[in-house]
């Protein structure tokens, strides 16, 4: 799905996309949500009404992930990047996580 | 407030807010412990009506304290709690009302930073024990010693939050604890005694200020009420403030930087963990007898006195031709709001203020500009005039440039001296280029020590000559060899060896990168990028960010003022936009989202702990933390990135945690609900505040009755039989009644046979919905008398004045005769060489200048001055009598001019006057002490020097009129 699939899903879709849009969080940038409301749209199809708020929490850490620098399981950061695959964020920030400072700290 | 530097900043400018606490020591008589009677009138020489504790300050040193080994267990750490509300008990001696708030669940407000500290703690927690380990493997690998490993879990201070089953636990010990002493001990028998436990929503010293708030609204409450607050939290003086009660008092224990700690693994002083030897203890004292002795001092106590600080503000704000009638009342609520700004719990301040660099002088200097311009007020009553509040963001926005420029230029001025002080330090410690050696070694004077006669001179000589003559050939060597670059002679020896010369900066830290770089053009855009990773160009984000704070400030003040506005409000973002992006705020904030509800206590914790602290919850509920199936899962990551924001270490940076989205927890655990335990559900459930008192209260027929006539109905106290206090009570389910045992939670205390005290639940009173807290002084209310010398005093005008150092403006004042300077010059002055405080008045001789150092800080300069002149000009021929000490002494100290003496028995009088506060111990048996410890003393009496520096401030400018001599009853001097 590229950018303009997204468009098209969207205009063809309205009702879909008018709930999606609710989903957003209020402190999500366009640049933010953009990628995310493509990862919900592009895997909503495999989830039923009542696991919507899996997907949402997947949609979530996945963009906690590119977005705010966390880190979860690697059995579930694999997931999220496979369900994610093809959606492309340009110039995402780097994150230094807590783990990686204590390392460094300790070193000296 | 987390703002640490807050408090510091404020008794720096304010010194005289503070005044030291007298504390009676219980006695021992034959094994046997006397306790205090706190009955008796109030040793501070001033009387408290009612103490607020706000519990969670006193809980957690308790549970896992810094400066002294962690309680064995949760018995253990309910009676250390217990010990330490009984001290304040004795100090504060409230006479009618002790309010014990702990935190409840807090409002959503509030989650992003306990999420932030909760994360961290556990990240923390498991970080010491893996350190810890480490540590023990390789210290026996070494053969090293160390105590055995004591099994006992890990305290997880997570389990300090409402919800959890520590809270419970608590709650019960506490109302043991009451009843107990409400049954035994005379001074708590007028006492009607508050418990809020963790199960009544809010935080607990806003549970407080809600009680205060909803009394001094009702018609029977006294407006001249004495409180006191205990608490450590910079916020609650500006609570205080906020309450526009006359007379209030804030305690909190003295804080006093570098405490020493205890090293984690072996328990002894000295060294932190990572320096761990595993070496024996020594021994403590000749037979080990001081082993148990704790080398720290008991942790003192200061009181804050609101009042005072009532009257410095008068003076800073006070402001003439305005263009409508000043009124300070109202002038304290907009500084209150204006400190908001540089820090709180609730928003991150903003990137341009910063308490260190004066960012409230500097906000108060704005505010009496501009509030000629505002025409009125930025606050009424916790309301925010946003119009006005603007008028300061822009004003503070166009000095922000220059103070990102100036920081970065005090930064950069403050490592340079740091350097060159390293520099400095290092060279001096590498001594002169050239030191003879042996029996020629120089030495200190003035040792006990003395040098000896040197023998066989030439001998020595001739070495000291051949070693010369070695040194100057080896560097002649390897200055040939570096082709002459090193600069010759002796003095670089150590260089010209061919040891390779360290790089300049090696001991400096490396820097955190910092992309942001405020100090250059382009920082607002970077900013935004950086923080927000949004492009200077989306106006749209910006004002939201804006809106957002905006809307927090009003949250924040009318949580001051009027109580928590909504429960669901929070801050939505991770970092606070710039003064001058507040533009246009008029109408962003409108009205917060009626009837909003707290999170239950099992939903809370859901929302604040990580998954590592999910032992705290039911299985079920902490699947939902881990498993990937989880609808929520994304709230719970297992390492989160943190924005050191140009600080060093990672606790001083941001937590970027993700935010929760309320709807999806409580549609999660919708589905776990079923699966609570009876005991948990009950754990989830609201709670209500209880009210006990005893049997001799006027009060307690009236609940008494209630009881037998098992009335269901809420019934409002009467006012007259309890000081004025209103309220509505109900029965409790399952009440502390006389004559009816309390059981003991803890196996090590005893159960309450004979139990006359009577416990029923408490309601605050209610007001109607839309009602407004007045931010103002009650009709009746009296003002203290003023503290401050007055700002146009000048001496021999008018009347007199006296500085004034505890609560009671006619203190009895002690004085010593010349005999009791003799005893006193006598016994203690042997320990007063290189004291280091006389060597602050110019040297007598000359034969003095060579030991003479400069004076320490500027800061205590003009006390130390004022006092010196004093004293001299006191008993006119104590100096003379020559005491066998002093003349010993004359040995190598040379020419022992009358003056000097006469200061050095001075400052003897004077520690023993601060140990004689201390310990209570007579001066015969305390020399010994004095000895072992002196080191340890003399260390102390620095900081506290430090304290008193500040203290005088306030009346150091006139310096002709010397503070009193010191009485034995005020332990601050």
């Amino acid at each position: 799905m590229s950018t303009l699939d997204v468009e098209d899903f969207i205009q063809q879709n309205r009702a879909v996309a008018d709930q999606v849009e609710t989903y957003r969080g209020y402190w999500e940038s366009e640049k933010h949500w953009e990628p995310r409301r493509e990862f919900i749209l592009r895997n909503i199809g495999d989830f039923d009404d009542e696991q919507l708020d899996q997907l949402l929490s997947l949609s979530m850490v996945w963009a906690n992930n590119v977005f705010l620098g966390c880190r979860y399981s690697t059995e579930l950061l694999d997931r999220v990047k496979e369900m994610a695959e093809g959606i492309v964020v340009e110039d995402a920030p780097v994150f230094k996580t807590r783990d990686e400072i204590m390392k460094k700290q300790q070193g000296r | 407030m987390g703002v640490p530097a807050f408090f510091r900043w404020l008794s720096r400018k304010y010194p005289s807010i503070i005044v030291h606490c007298v504390e009676e020591k219980g006695k021992e008589c034959n094994g046997v412990r006397i306790p205090v009677d706190t009955t008796k009138p109030n040793p501070n020489e001033v009387e408290f009506d009612n103490l607020y504790l706000d519990m969670n300050g006193i809980i957690h040193p308790c549970t896992h304290p810094e400066d002294k080994p962690a309680p064995k267990n949760e018995d253990e750490m309910m009676v250390a709690i217990f010990e330490y509300i009984d001290r304040l008990f004795n100090i504060v001696r409230p006479r009618r009302v002790l309010y014990m708030a702990i935190d409840g669940v807090a409002p959503r407000a509030k989650m992003n930073q306990q999420r932030s500290r909760r994360f961290r703690a556990s990240k923390e927690g498991v970080e010491l024990t893996e350190e810890k380990q480490r540590m023990r493997e390789e210290i026996i690998q070494r053969g090293g010693y160390l105590p055995p490993e004591e099994i006992k879990e890990r305290f997880d201070s997570n389990c300090i939050t409402p919800g959890t089953e520590f809270m419970d636990n608590l709650a019960q010990c506490l109302r043991y604890y009451v009843a107990d002493r409400l049954s035994n001990d005379p001074g708590w028998k007028n006492v009607v005694v508050f418990l809020s436990d963790a199960s009544v929503p809010g935080e607990g010293e806003h549970k407080i200020m809600d009680f205060i708030r909803r009394q001094r609204a009702q018609p029977n409450h006294d407006p001249n009420t004495h409180h006191c607050l205990c608490g450590a939290d910079a916020d609650l003086i500006m609570l205080g403030l906020a309450t526009h009660e006359p007379n209030f008092t804030i305690i909190r224990e003295e804080f006093k930087p570098n405490k020493p700690r205890p090293c984690a693994l072996c328990g002894q002083m000295g060294h932190e963990i990572k320096d761990c030897q595993g070496v024996a203890r020594e021994k403590k004292g000749q037979h080990d007898e001081f082993a148990d002795t704790v080398p720290v001092s008991e942790q003192e106590f200061i009181f804050i006195r609101l009042c005072v600080l009532r009257e410095y503000l008068a003076r800073e704000l006070t402001m003439a031709s305005l263009p409508f009638p000043f009124d300070f009342e109202r002038s304290v609520d907009d500084w209150v709001f204006m400190c908001f700004f540089v820090g709180n719990d609730f928003l991150p301040h903003l990137p341009s203020l910063e308490i260190r660099e004066g960012a409230i002088d500097r906000l108060v200097n704005i505010y009496k500009d501009v509030v000629h311009k505002t025409g009125g007020y930025l606050t009424q009553n916790g309301f925010v005039n946003l119009e006005r509040v603007e008028m300061i963001m822009q004003a503070v926005g166009v000095a922000e440039d220059n103070i990102f420029k100036k920081r970065k230029e005090d930064d950069e001025n403050f490592k340079r001296r740091n350097k060159e002080k390293r520099r400095r330090m290092k060279a001096e410690q590498q001594g002169p280029a050239y030191l003879t050696t042996g029996q020629f070694a120089p030495h200190a004077l003035g040792r006990r020590d003395r040098p000896e006669a040197v023998h066989n001179a030439r001998h020595q000589a001739y070495d000291v000559r051949m070693q010369h003559n070695k040194d100057a050939a080896q560097s002649l060597k390897a200055m040939m060899k570096n082709g002459g670059n090193s600069s010759a002679g002796p003095s670089d020896s150590t260089e010209s060896r061919g040891v390779k010369r360290k790089a300049e900066d090696s001991d400096s830290e490396p820097e955190p990168e910092d992309n942001v770089r405020l100090w250059e053009e382009g920082w607002k855009q970077r900013y935004y990028k950086t923080k927000f990773d949004v492009d200077a160009t989306d106006d749209d984000f910006r004002r939201k960010v804006v809106q957002s704070y905006v809307e927090g400030l009003c949250w924040v003040l009318r949580y001051y003022y009027q109580g928590c506005a909504s429960w669901k409000w929070y801050f939505p973002f991770h970092y606070a936009p710039f003064a001058s992006d507040f533009k246009d705020i008029k109408g962003m904030f409108t009205e917060f989202e009626k009837e909003t509800k707290p999170f239950k206590p099992l939903e809370q914790l859901m929302g604040v702990f990580p998954a590592a602290s999910g032992n705290f919850l039911p299985s079920t509920w902490r699947n939902l933390m881990s498993s990937p199936d989880s609808s929520i899962i994304d709230f719970y990551p297992d390492d989160f990135a943190i924005d050191l924001n140009g600080k060093k270490y990672a606790w001083q940076g941001v937590a970027l945690l993700p935010f929760v989205d309320e709807r999806r927890l409580r549609a999660a655990l919708a589905e776990v609900y079923p699966d609570l335990t009876a005991e948990e559900v009950k754990r989830n459930s609201l709670g209500s505040d209880v009210l006990f008192l005893s049997r001799s209260h006027l009060l307690f027929d009236f609940i008494h009755e209630l009881y037998r006539t098992e009335s269901n109905e809420s019934t409002d106290i009467p006012a007259e039989l309890c000081h004025g206090i209103q309220g509505t009570i109900n029965l409790d389910d399952d009440p502390i009644l006389p004559d009816k045992t309390v059981k003991s939670p803890i196996p090590m205390l005893r159960d309450i046979s004979q139990n006359s005290s009577i416990g029923v639940k408490f309601k605050d009173p209610q007001y109607a919905d839309g009602f407004v807290f007045k931010a103002v002084l009650l009709p009746d209310a009296k003002i203290p008398n003023k503290v401050l010398k007055p700002g146009d005093w000048e001496k021999g005008n008018r009347e007199p004045w006296r500085p004034q150092l505890g609560f009671n403006p006619n203190r009895q004042q002690a004085h010593l005769d010349q005999s009791g300077f003799r005893a006193l010059g006598h016994s203690m002055n042997r320990n007063q060489r290189g004291g280091g405080q006389y060597s602050n008045a110019p040297p007598p001789s000359n034969y003095h200048q060579g030991n003479y150092r400069p004076p320490h800080a500027g800061g205590h300069q003009p006390f130390q001055h004022s006092r010196q002149n004093s004293l001299l000009g006191a008993p006119p021929s104590f100096h003379q009598p020559q005491f066998p000490r002093q003349q010993q002494q004359q040995q190598y100290r040379g020419g022992g001019h009358g003056w000097d003496r006469a200061v050095q028995s001075q400052q003897s009088a004077y520690q023993q006057n601060m140990n004689r506060d201390r310990g209570g111990a007579g001066p015969g048996g305390y020399q010994q002490r004095y000895d072992q410890r002196r080191d340890d003393w003399h260390d102390r009496r620095d900081d506290r020097r430090d304290n008193r520096g500040q203290q005088h401030q306030g009346y150091s400018s006139g310096r002709s009129y010397p503070p009193p001599p010191p009485s034995r009853r005020y332990n601050w001097n």
